[in-house]
């Protein structure tokens, strides 16, 4: 335990720590010479697992004793329901929707989209109620939406606090078990882990899955937490596996278009199956192209190649976008708040949002708006993540001011 | 007359989105909660985890919002701005139930005993309220101020007017905002569902464009017949798709799917190919 885990705040999905770029790319494994990873992860089928199909790979997830696929389907965003047909009979056996998904519509299409193969498949959908009677109300309209008479496992959806897990909550995930409505329950976050997780396995034997956010932009610490609750027996379902980079970039944009011809979101799916204390992933998927191309990275592993295209990745997120740690607040001398700074110059330059960026700054104080980088000698601000501090500020003081 | 003065205030600031959330006092009897809320593409995660992805599909741009208070009762009220009209209407294609009917308020909008929203113009307004019981007065009322702030478009897209509207089910056409029936070459349209099978149309930048789309997605499946609808056509068989029948018109792609057995869709898509202008 050498370094010293500082989560600061949650931003996009991503936990946000202090430490090292040498220690992050060494311990995401990017920064080392390449591993060969099976993509058969032997030591996960003690238990009698299905015959895989051609390029699968199937994992135990956790003590619910569930074998699933690696890869399995996100389907928040799907719109079109043969793809998760098609899925189900290419193999895929790991589902997830949610009761909010739009609006209530997206567990409809699932339901439709799988009431044949309902027993072959894992299906979890997720709560984001407060109070145990809204809860069982949410599951019985999922059961009735989903088509089905129990899902496979249920979430509570989006917690990133201890206190979050309220008694109410966890006594409607113990109703809903003994009513025979969902075989396993569960808690999904996008952050906060380092308090989420020992809360989690406090709580045992309550929880048999965690979701969680999980992707190469993470600290490396990430890994020390899942291998703990791997080893208390809860199951680990991955999601936002293609990172918030990936996340900003729109259909359409040039960035996403890049990042596919690149093959940047395989390498980053493949970098999050190679840990093998992840039992499945859920990464979004619209199309019959991209689950052609997700079903690969169960049957590749993650490769040198793989390990370039996620170093370019960093290297081009990293020194431009600001991960709002909150490191650097209160660090410069004249007040400036830097990362909401640096923020407003991605608007302009990253996504081409030059008015929104404009009329972001404005709305400074007029005493902020007039700071300019150029007359410090040094700069005291120190971003742990490498964001080019400096130059990134005076791109926004010569744009918008 | 502080309706009035609001109302007044609310038209003659039209055109961002943070002069289009009012104030909780508004409506008679209602106080903000906490902070005015205000998000972009880059950070709305932070609000809504996941959800935000459905979002960011339809070109998301900001978001500004309040939580107003009465008692024990809360509204949370936000207000989204999409790049254009069609993304915030396809936006609310995707969040509407199709087993509740619509309402005339902006280009339309839905009111359930816990929430309403409605769109016009490239905005997106949501309401949802707690606790559980049925809030649709209170909603309505909220909603109406904020739809008389809203300036712009209240007018469906053409595409709308183009589906057959023989067993079209109603309130059904949404807007797909990549890979229409799951396909990739098909980057972003209009789908219909009918009471058998669905119609989909999709607009391609020029004929040039929509002829190679054509081209490859007639080569995607295998044992397509050709047919004589628009300016090329094809039928064909799959096994998600079911029948499909493909027509192209100018720079238009469109067609019908998930036909039942015996049906190719050409009498279908022969009607909708008639309409697209």
């Amino acid at each position: 335990m050498g370094r010293r885990l500082t989560a600061k705040r949650v931003i996009g999905g991503h936990m946000a720590y202090k430490s090292s770029r040498r220690d992050f790319l060494a311990a995401a494994g990017l920064a080392l010479p390449t591993v060969a990873f099976a993509s058969i992860d032997k030591s996960r089928q003690a238990p009698t697992l299905p015959s895989p199909a051609s390029g699968f790979s199937y994992r135990v997830l956790g003590k619910t004793g569930l074998k699933v696929t690696s890869l399995g389907f996100g389907c928040m965003i799907t719109s079109d329901p043969s793809v998760i047909e098609r899925a189900a009979d290419l193999g895929i056996t790991y589902f997830d929707t949610a009761r909010g998904y739009q609006n209530g519509n997206n567990e409809r299409m699932v339901g439709a989209a799988l009431k044949s193969k309902r027993t072959s498949i894992t299906l979890s959908t997720k709560t984001q109620a407060k109070t145990k009677e809204e809860a069982l109300q949410h599951l019985d309209t999922s059961l009735a939406e989903l088509g089905t008479d129990h899902v496979d496992v249920w979430y509570l959806h989006a917690k990133s606090k201890p206190e979050d897990l309220t008694d109410e909550l966890l006594e409607a995930q113990q109703i809903a078990k003994k009513a025979g409505k969902t075989r396993f329950v569960g808690v999904s976050t996008h952050g906060g882990q380092p308090e989420l997780f020992p809360a989690v396995i406090q709580k045992l034997p309550h929880f048999d899955v965690i979701l969680t956010s999980y992707n190469f932009t993470m600290d490396p610490k990430m890994d020390e937490l899942i291998a703990s609750a791997v080893k208390q027996g809860i199951g680990i379902v991955a999601m936002k596996v293609m990172a918030g980079g990936f996340r900003r970039a729109k259909p359409g944009d040039k960035q996403t278009e890049i990042l596919k011809r690149e093959g940047a979101m395989l390498a980053a799916l493949k970098w999050v199956l190679k840990n093998t204390d992840v039992a499945t992933t859920i990464p979004s998927i619209t199309d019959n192209e991209q689950l052609e191309e997700n079903l690969t990275a169960m049957s590749a592993a993650f490769s040198d190649a793989d390990r370039r295209i996620l170093l370019a990745q960093l290297d081009h997120i990293g020194p431009l976008y600001c991960r709002m740690c909150g490191s650097c607040s209160g660090q410069c001398p004249k007040g400036l708040p830097v990362s909401d700074v640096i923020r407003y110059a991605s608007y302009s330059d990253g996504y081409g949002q030059f008015q929104l960026a404009r009329e972001s700054f404005m709305a400074l104080p007029a005493a902020i708006r007039s700071v300019r980088c150029s007359d410090c000698a040094t700069c005291a601000v120190h971003c742990p993540n490498g964001v080019r501090v400096t130059e990134r500020l005076q791109v926004a003081q010569e744009l918008l001011a | 007359m502080r309706l009035a003065v609001l109302v007044l205030s609310l038209l003659v600031s039209a055109g961002t989105a943070v002069a289009q959330v009012p104030p909780c006092t508004a409506v008679p009897g209602w106080t903000q909660q906490g902070d005015a809320r205000s998000y972009d593409a880059d950070n709305l995660f932070e609000y809504m985890n996941g959800n935000a992805e459905g979002y960011l599909l339809y070109h998301f741009v900001r978001m500004k919002g309040i939580t107003c208070a009465s008692g024990d009762t809360t509204l949370t009220i936000d207000v989204s701005e999409f790049e254009d009209a069609e993304f915030a209407y396809g936006m609310f294609t995707s969040t509407r139930d199709p087993r509740t009917p619509t309402e005339r308020i902006g280009v339309n909008g839905q009111v359930t005993p816990r929430k309403g929203f409605f769109t016009k113009d490239k905005y997106y307004v949501e309401i949802a309220a707690n606790p559980e019981k049925d809030h649709s007065a209170t909603l309505r009322a909220f909603l109406s101020i904020i739809e008389k702030g809203i300036q712009g478009r209240t007018t469906l897209p053409d595409a709308f007017g183009w589906f057959p509207a023989e067993n079209l089910v109603p309130d059904s056409i949404r807007l797909v905002p990549e890979s229409v029936l799951g396909l990739r070459l098909l980057k972003s349209g209009y789908v219909a569902q009918y009471q058998a099978g669905k119609g989909f149309l999709v607009r391609e930048s020029s004929p040039d464009s929509a002829a190679q789309v054509f081209t490859k997605l007639k080569a995607r499946f295998s044992q397509a017949s050709p047919a004589s609808i628009g300016d090329e056509a094809f039928t064909a068989t799959d096994k998600y798709l079911n029948g499909v029948s493909v027509f192209r018109k100018g720079a238009f792609i469109g067609g019908f799917a998930n036909l039942p057995e015996g049906r190719n869709g050409v009498a279908e898509s022969e009607k909708l190919a008639a309409n697209v202008r």
